[in-house]
């Protein structure tokens, strides 16, 4: 029997303070493996990667074993640590965001990690910088790629180059944490695929982490399922993502419903809890299809101007939203989605064409628009972003309405946090926005919203930045919040398993154009235009499925 | 599967090219500052209290005549407005009009002036922003450390300490003292000395002034750099050069330095060209024949040219070095080159 490639013994890993991070973890990567590890931000998957490599911060102290090719990580000294770095076993990281160093061409960054432990192969800087350009190669990046700076690339070329770079010195082990995590569904799915393949072709064993159990699914053989530091449940990823038992893994995989599965429609008075049919299908947009229009928009452009060059952001685009309609606007990103949104609220300018409301046209006269932003509210990406983080709740709710100057202001404030189902309200008052949960955050963000009895909402990723279990929450409160106040909602989002989950009519946009609008089911299980083929065809859901 | 393709940025053409109006913007700025600036110090220094022709005479027996003249020769009869005027047509020309005290054009006097000034503050300069510089990315690497507690408490106290006191402290002790360094000029005065013994000789008179300069400002250099430094030590480029094999002290040098050292670079070349003008106190003190002196000389008449002279030579020193500033910033951080 040949040993394996990793493996964690009985590992705990707690930081300073006595925060366990990993409790108790014992897992065992073969030779040529590929197990995926899901679980929410804060389960503590992050924290066991990185002690493979030992790139912990000091605080953290480590018990049990962690074996890597036969060798006790924690026994090696740091000068035999540092051969082993990136020769045996190399890491993805998340590099669409900050893990390239943002002065120095990418290039040289790859070259670093061959003049560090390929000198024999590599001898002069040339011929390392000639084994780069295979590398990038590898990735599909031309070698002009390799002399950009990361800022000049983007995030599916900057991951491919983090890719090139684990490969440098050809590692018997990778691993990849949240590799596409913050890139595009069209992007993610060319850089699994990069992955893919190359895992394939070398056999390389791998490692991925990410909360996201289908593009785990669609990599990796194994998925093993992580919460509050431990395993909590692991298996066959096709088990794993179809058949999950745990409850946790349950939430999960709740996340990336499969479209056309009606037991993923939400429906309100129940969270998403696949697996579960019954009075599911039953569609809840029937009541809205019949009301009249809130929101029109009619024919409208809006071009920037960015250094003397002309962009068209939204191309004639005329959009419906009626009364207690929850319309989904999905697209990639740069597709235009936000800035109609913006245009729609009246915070950016339309180029031309005009947005009305409720059959007139948005107003331009500050006390008008400031009447018509009381009846459409937004709701932001990103509550730790959207909150300041010195108001309290109560401020935060408050705020709107103090703006507004509208009478009982505490009724108001406890109302929109109760119907924001932070109950009991004035538990929540003296909150900073630090000491809530991220679910907690948006329902801040619903609540000062609500605050201003809108008519209707305009929510841009609200569950985005969310982890798994609370996006079902959040949800199911839109839906709620239709059905109890009759509140409409456009809701943009790049996930089209979001838009299966509450949308009633769904709108695809695709470089400023409207290419497709209709209901649900229609747009989703039997789409006409190839955008909307080709962006189905990549949703996790059904990568994981291949 | 079926792959859109994605537009992506290419960076080729877009590179670098809006940097003639980049630079003509910081150029056009960094004028009418050093216009504002000629304006500024014209009506400041008239509000300096005394007579320039009373002072000059003081001491010697001179009738109100003799006085009335002096003033007519030096144009202080004249409204201030016509003498304002006279000023900025004359610095169109090149002149900054003629010392009162010294009795010759202010422009010879700068250009005599100026060398001792620029070798003073250039040394200053050089071993304060190494030694600041190199001390904060090594304190700021171990934080918390006794290196890093010793070393920013006893910046601070320098930063602290009166820039005289601390020259006149130094020159009792090293010059009056022990007698190992001069107490002041930039050579000593009988010497005839050439070539390799001159300079050694004006190195020896400069070391006080340089110390008591350096010892002063190179805390702000520290401070800055450390503050950089831990700002970068969380990045995630970091954790991958770790990962990569890196030592901790390639992971500082080739990684978390180049990064830290772009926010620093502004501040240093800001406050370079203060330090030209904050030569006056240590310029005095150690009788420095440079521009501080000059202006210490100018200021006590008040010698109305000289200073406004010394002060447009000391603002534009600082929007000079601001805006190499600006253009330094863009050459190293790539990003800026682009957007």
């Amino acid at each position: 029997m040949t040993e394996p490639t990793l493996l964690w013994d009985d590992v705990r890993i707690t930081y300073a303070g006595g925060n366990v991070a990993v409790d108790g973890v014992s897992l065992e990567v073969e030779r040529g493996g590929t197990v995926g590890l899901a679980g929410e931000s804060g389960c503590g998957k992050s924290t066991l990667a990185m002690s493979v490599l030992r790139l912990l911060p000091r605080s953290a102290r480590i018990e049990g074993r962690i074996v890597l090719q036969g060798e006790d990580v924690a026994g090696m000294t740091w000068g035999r640590l540092r051969a082993v770095r990136w020769t045996e076993a190399a890491i993805v990281f998340q590099g669409a965001m900050h893990s390239l160093n943002p002065v120095r061409q990418v290039r040289h960054q790859v070259a670093e990690a061959l003049a560090l432990h390929s000198t024999k192969e590599f001898p002069d800087s040339a011929a390392r910088l000639r084994r780069v350009d295979e590398l990038l190669a590898l990735v599909d990046l031309s070698p002009a790629k390799g002399r950009a700076y990361p800022h000049e690339l983007s995030g599916g070329q900057r991951q491919r180059v983090m890719i090139a770079m684990a490969l440098a010195c050809d590692p018997e082990l990778i691993i990849a944490d949240e590799p596409t995590t913050a890139l595009d569904v069209v992007v993610q799915a060319q850089v699994l695929d990069v992955l893919n393949g190359l895992v394939r072709d070398r056999e390389l064993t791998l490692v991925m982490i990410s909360h996201d159990l289908a593009v785990l699914a669609a990599v990796c053989d194994r998925i093993v399922v992580m919460q509050h530091g431990r395993i909590v449940e692991q298996g066959k990823a096709q088990q794993i993502l179809t058949a999950p038992t745990h409850e946790h893994t349950q939430e999960l995989a709740a996340a990336f419903p499969i479209i056309g599965d009606p037991s993923s429609r939400l429906v309100v008075g129940r969270n998403a809890s696949p697996g579960s049919p019954g009075e599911a299908g039953v569609s809840t947009g029937s009541t809205a299809e019949a009301g009249r229009a809130v929101l029109e928009v009619r024919d409208l452009t809006v071009d920037f101007r960015s250094r003397g060059q002309h962009v068209r952001a939204v191309d004639h685009v005329d959009l419906t939203c009626g009364a207690g309609e929850i319309v989904a606007l999905v697209g990639q990103s740069g597709s235009g989605k936000t800035t109609l949104a913006r245009t729609i609220l009246g915070l950016q300018k339309p180029t031309s064409g005009q947005v009305l409301h409720e059959g007139k046209p948005l107003p331009h006269r500050r006390g008008a628009l400031k009447a018509y932003r009381r009846q459409v509210q937004y709701v932001l990406q990103d509550p730790a972003a959207s909150l300041n983080p010195k108001h309290t709740v109560y401020e935060a709710v408050a705020e709107g309405i103090r703006i507004h100057g509208l009478d009982d202001e505490r009724e108001r404030v406890i109302r929109a946090l109760t119907r924001a189902e932070l109950t009991p309200p004035e538990k929540f008052f003296a909150a900073i926005p630090q000491e809530l949960s991220g679910g907690q955050r948006q329902r801040v963000v619903i609540a000062g919203a609500l605050a201003l009895d809108p008519t209707y909402l305009v929510a841009d990723e609200p569950v985005a930045s969310l982890d798994a279990s609370v996006r079902g929450e959040i949800l199911a409160l839109l839906l709620q919040l239709r059905r109890d106040l009759g509140l409409g909602a456009l809701v943009i989002t790049h996930d089209l398993g979001l838009a299966w989950n509450i949308a009633d009519r769904v709108v695809v946009m695709h470089r400023g154009r409207i290419v497709e609008n209709g209901a649900v089911e229609q747009v989703l299980l039997d789409p006409q235009h190839d955008y909307t083929k080709s962006l189905l065809a990549v949703v996790p859901s059904k990568l994981g499925l291949r | 599967m079926t792959v859109i393709e994605t537009v992506p940025a290419d960076s080729e053409d877009t590179r670098g090219s809006s940097l003639p109006r980049y630079l003509a913007l910081k150029a056009g700025g960094s004028l009418i500052s050093l216009a504002l600036v000629v304006v500024l110090g014209f009506f400041m220094f008239r509000i300096i209290p005394g007579d320039p022709a009373i002072n000059m005479t003081r001491g010697r027996q001179v009738s109100p005549g003799e006085v009335e003249r002096l003033r007519q020769e030096m144009g202080l009869d004249k409204p201030l407005l016509v003498q304002f005027w006279r000023f900025v047509r004359d610095l169109f020309t090149g002149d900054l009009g003629t010392s009162y005290v010294y009795r010759r054009p202010v422009t010879d006097l700068i250009g005599d002036y100026i060398g001792p000034t620029l070798l003073l503050t250039g040394t200053a300069a050089l071993i304060s922003v190494a030694l600041g510089l190199w001390l904060g990315q090594k304190a700021a690497w171990r934080r918390g450390s006794w290196f890093d507690k010793i070393h920013t408490g006893v910046a601070l106290v320098f930063w602290s300490v009166p820039t005289f006191w601390l020259g006149l402290l130094l020159l009792l002790v090293f010059g009056g003292g022990l007698g190992w360094f001069p107490t002041g000029g930039m050579s000593t005065a009988a010497s005839t000395d050439t070539g390799m013994a001159h300079v050694l000789d004006v190195a020896h008179h400069l070391v006080l002034p340089v110390v008591t300069m350096v010892a002063v400002i190179y805390a702000q250099y520290l401070m800055v750099m450390r503050a950089s430094v831990l700002e970068e030590m969380s990045a995630d480029y970091l954790t991958t050069a770790r990962a990569k094999g890196l030592r901790e002290d390639l992971v500082r040098t080739r990684h978390a330095v180049p990064n830290a050292l772009l926010p620093t670079v502004t501040l240093i070349f800001l406050t370079l060209g203060l330090l030209i003008a904050g030569t006056v106190t240590v310029e005095t003190v150690f009788s420095w024949p440079g521009l501080g002196y000059l202006t210490y000389k100018g200021l006590s008449a008040p010698d109305f040219p000289l200073v406004q002279g010394t002060f447009v030579v000391f603002s534009a020193a600082v929007i000079v070095m601001n805006f190499i500033a600006d253009l330094l910033y863009r050459v190293l951080d790539p990003r800026l080159k682009s957007s």
